[in-house]
């Protein structure tokens, strides 16, 4: 058991990785927050999942596990809530990448 | 604004009760008492702008097969574009073609515009920017971080895969 929840957990932190990489050195602001879903994706649910079963199985303790658990789905739930507004509020704001875009439908649709 | 709807409540209830329950995961009287007047009073404050349609439909067999098997296929298509994204990262993050496109969405009601927009959102490489309609069907705007296929049918075939399909199921 303790095997499954070290790779869950490395697993986890191996995309927290990639996804921190990508913040730091992806060209603009949208592929960085692309970059910046991979922390809240699978390094969320790989750390969260690692954690409940540590908890169930070598903490004992139920309820930790289901804590943690329902804060995973809860991430989940919410996150991609901020990223769209985030996106949509910098693209309305004038944040364009330096290179051009390989298809702009939406500053062809909106362009104001 | 819609009425306040005593099924929609009674969902909403057992909805709160239930996170409340897991969230303090001790079953004695004094906090389960607690537990439920704060869940009635919240229930019966938002429970309208909670619950628009059906309030029970989670509790009808196919409906909740067809939840459980979106969460299979949304976590397989999870995994596929977080390795792809992760593999792009770690090369350098030299190779990258963004652009937005539009896409066409074909379902009825929020509910489901709004968990396919979300789903969008939550896989790595696409981002859902706006929901437009027009000349009655609606379109996502999309940022794609590697843009494959500038044709908006194909594209949407692309970024939507089996999710469309699956949601359907869910709210049709």
């Amino acid at each position: 058991m303790r095997i499954v929840i070290d790779i869950l957990i490395a697993v986890g932190f191996i995309f927290a990785l990639a996804g921190a990489k990508g913040v730091i050195q992806m060209p603009d602001a949208f592929c960085r927050m692309q970059a910046s879903t991979c922390i809240t994706t699978l390094g969320i649910l790989g750390v969260a999942l690692g954690g409940a079963l540590y908890a169930f199985f070598v903490l004992g303790s139920v309820g930790t596990g289901v804590k943690v658990l329902l804060l995973g789905l809860l991430i989940l739930t919410i996150n991609p809530i901020g990223a769209h507004s985030i996106a949509k509020g910098a693209y309305k704001s004038g944040v364009r990448p330096e290179k051009e875009m390989e298809i702009d439908d939406y500053g062809r649709d909106f362009h104001d | 604004m819609p009425k306040t709807k005593l099924p929609a409540v009674v969902s909403t209830f057992c909805l709160c009760f239930v996170f409340w329950l897991l969230l303090t995961w001790s079953f004695t009287a004094q906090e389960m008492i607690a537990g439920a007047v704060v869940s009635l009073a919240v229930a019966l404050f938002t429970s309208h702008f909670f619950i628009h349609e059906d309030a029970f439909w989670l509790l009808r067999p196919a409906k909740l097969a067809a939840l459980i098997s979106y969460a299979f296929v949304f976590l397989a298509e999870l995994v596929k574009a977080n390795v792809d994204v992760a593999g792009r990262c770690f090369a350098g993050c030299k190779d990258v073609n963004p652009g937005i496109v539009k896409v066409p969405v074909d379902l009825k009601g929020d509910y489901a515009e709004d968990m396919l927009a979300n789903s969008i959102t939550l896989t790595p490489g696409t981002i859902t920017l706006d929901i437009a309609e027009q000349d009655g069907k609606t379109w996502y705007y999309i940022h794609w971080i590697d843009v494959a296929e500038t044709d908006r049918e194909k594209a949407g075939e692309l970024i939507k895969g089996r999710l469309e399909k699956e949601i359907r199921r869910i709210w049709e």
